[in-house]
């Protein structure tokens, strides 16, 4: 039976289940974690992205500042050598004016930068003397002394100025470069992380759904064995139920034929001994009358002896032989009464229970008044469907013990009263009469066995009978009782008897 | 002795308890019946009588066949199956089945089967005699059938 209370643990209470929630919340985890990986991932690639757009506007701000003061220059140098060129004049101021512009762009760029910011001051620094001395260029060449404009170019060339700026602008260059290399690194390490949690919660995926996989597996394997078992062990169950049963029947079947060959056969040598017991007592009486001749007319002849026995011990003798023989009469009746009883076909009908018990006390009524007894039916009752005939013999043999063992000087007070268990119905018959006492309760069900004071007329056959009618009606009957405190017959019936199909 | 006479009814007691068989004979007896009682213990040699001997109810007078049904070697049903059943003049003699059976259905079926009168033997041996006694009575005035009107 425990192997069977094993197969009924449902899936959320076993082992199974907790271990399969557990894989799936770490698959869940893992899905989360990736998730949010991913999410961060997005968020490196849009800053990493931000940053290099960042570094190419930086450096296209480099190259356009490098243009105009290259362009400056150019445009000097081109208007020193054509001063009557006036369109050079033109495009060296544009350059001029749009330069501390485009410097004060880079500078907003770089402003995060301190290295940065300390190259475009020193740009500015630098810058500063190559717009004064281009400006002088111009202002002298305008003023047509273009000799003495080539002469200070000429001077300022060796100072070589610009080589300066140059520089300084390939060092901002570079420095942006290096930090783009640098971020590129940290996003390929970023990167390389993500595809490394990626691999990481792919392999933990795998493995939990194999995992799962391999459970679930062995779960349902072990749940179809178990069906398996347990429709094997169904099977068998019917076949060894039925095989009870019939043994059963066939056992119950023989009894009542030994009861009934042994009660019939019983009674043919009682008939013999019954009989020729009356004739004894016939060939007693014309004993009797010669004895009483014989005193009469020749007493010399009747001795002590003869008197007695003819007068007294022949007519105690058959006397004792009838009082046993009748009841040796009625314990064979008794037995043949069961034997029938078990051998009646049994017609299942619905029972209204209530109506029943009303019934039963209204045959009774007389008895019960008679007894200063009330007999209360409790209701509801479950009703059955069963033998009726059975049903009633039942009950009314429980009730009427009930009204014959009551306790003296005690008003009777008998409560019937019924539920239902299941398929089951139980059927109480409880009074407040005299009780049985422990020792007795089995032996109250057996044939010709009593319990307690022996002051009333009965053979012991009427619990007998009960019992045996309960177990053919497929119920059991057991009493709970202390002595002196009254008796519960509780009955245990099913609710629906199953029509037989065995005959007579 | 009263097998010359053919209108003199021959009584077959077949009953295998010879205490029920004494006590059946007696009150017979008491009841005023004198005819002859021819008792068989088993079902064998009283079907023997019955259908072959020279003086049974099959070749010669009328009878009237007390029957027990618990037999050692056979059911009394048989024996009555076999009485009634049979094409005989024997069909006509009346059974009385006697026995301790008070079982409702094996009394059809000995009904069923043909018997005349079924007699259960009450083990109150009062009853048990009046019911002997009332057969006799029975018996009395029963009207045998003439053997010859069979022939």
């Amino acid at each position: 039976m425990a192997r069977s209370s094993t197969l009924f643990v449902s899936p959320t209470e076993s082992p199974i289940g907790k271990r399969l929630t557990a894989l799936m919340s770490i698959g869940f985890l893992a899905l989360v974690a990736a998730g949010i990986a991913a999410a961060w991932m997005t968020q490196r690639n849009q800053g990493h992205a931000r940053w290099v757009e960042h570094t190419y506007r930086v450096e296209n701000a480099i190259i356009d500042l490098r243009r105009l003061i290259e362009e400056g220059e150019t445009t000097r140098r081109g208007y020193l050598l054509a001063p009557d060129v006036p369109l050079l004049r033109t495009i060296h101021l544009n350059a001029a004016r749009a330069l501390p512009g485009q410097l004060a762009a880079l500078s907003a760029l770089v402003a995060d930068n301190a290295l940065q910011r300390r190259n475009v001051a020193a740009l500015n620094r630098q810058l500063a003397p190559i717009a004064q001395a281009r400006a002088r260029s111009i202002a002298l060449i305008d003023a047509g002394q273009v000799e003495q404009a080539r002469a200070l170019f000429h001077d300022e060339t060796a100072s070589r100025p610009m080589v300066g700026v140059r520089r300084t602008m390939e060092r901002m260059v570079a420095i942006e470069r290096t930090l783009l290399d640098q971020r590129d690194r940290d996003l390929k390490k970023a990167v390389n992380a993500f595809y490394i949690m990626l691999a990481l919660t792919g392999v933990l995926l795998l493995v939990v759904a194999a995992v799962s996989l391999a459970a679930v597996l062995t779960y349902t394997r072990d749940l179809t064995r178990s069906r398996d078992t347990l429709n094997d062990l169904n099977a068998n169950l019917e076949a060894i139920v039925a095989d009870r049963t019939a043994d059963l029947t066939r056992a119950n079947e023989e009894i009542q034929r030994f009861a009934y060959i042994v009660s019939h056969d019983l009674r043919s040598p009682l008939v013999n001994v019954m009989g020729f017991t009356a004739e004894l007592e016939a060939s007693t009486q014309s004993l009797t009358a010669l004895i009483d001749r014989a005193e009469a007319e020749a007493p010399q002849l009747v001795g002590e002896e003869a008197r007695l026995a003819v007068r007294e011990d022949l007519p105690e003798a058959i006397s004792f032989i009838r009082t046993s023989t009748q009841k040796m009469d009625r314990l064979i009746n008794a037995i043949l009464m069961l034997s029938r009883q078990g051998r009646r076909v049994l017609s299942p009908e619905p029972i209204d229970m209530v109506a029943l018990f009303e019934n039963i006390r209204d045959a009774m009524t007389h008895r019960l008044t008679e007894a200063d007894t009330e007999l209360v039916i409790e209701q509801p009752m479950p009703d059955l469907v069963s033998d009726r005939f059975s049903i009633d013999q039942i009950l009314s043999n429980l009730v009427d013990n009930a009204v014959k063992y009551l306790k003296p000087g005690v008003p009777g007070r008998i409560v019937v009263r019924g539920r239902r268990l299941g398929a089951r119905a139980i059927i109480e018959v409880a009074d407040n009469g005299r009780g049985i006492d422990p020792r007795d309760h089995a032996r109250v069900f057996d044939l010709f066995r009593r319990s307690g004071t022996q002051d009333r007329p009965g053979e012991g056959i009427g619990l007998a009978t009960v019992r045996a009618l309960v177990f053919r009606l497929g119920g059991h009957i057991e009493v709970s009782s202390t002595l002196g405190e009254g008796a519960t017959f509780r009955l245990t019936l099913p609710l629906s008897l199953e029509p037989q199909d065995r005959s007579e | 002795m009263n097998a010359p006479n053919p209108q003199s009814v021959n009584i077959v007691m077949i009953e295998d308890d010879e205490g029920h068989a004494r006590l059946i004979e007696k009150n017979i007896r008491r009841a005023g019946i004198l005819n002859e009682i021819r008792h068989f213990t088993d079902g064998t040699t009283a079907l023997d009588y019955l259908f072959n001997a020279e003086d049974g109810p099959q070749r010669n007078g009328p009878a009237l066949v007390l029957l027990d049904l618990n037999l050692p070697d056979m059911s009394g049903t048989d024996i009555l199956s076999r009485i009634k059943g049979s094409d005989g003049p024997v069909r006509r003699t009346p059974v009385v089945v006697l026995t301790t059976t008070d079982d409702k259905v094996e009394i059809q079926r000995c009904y069923d089967l043909g018997a005349n009168v079924y007699i259960t033997k009450p083990v109150n041996y009062e009853s048990f005699a009046q019911a002997i006694r009332q057969l006799g009575l029975f018996l009395s005035v029963i009207q045998v059938p003439n053997i010859d009107d069979g022939r």
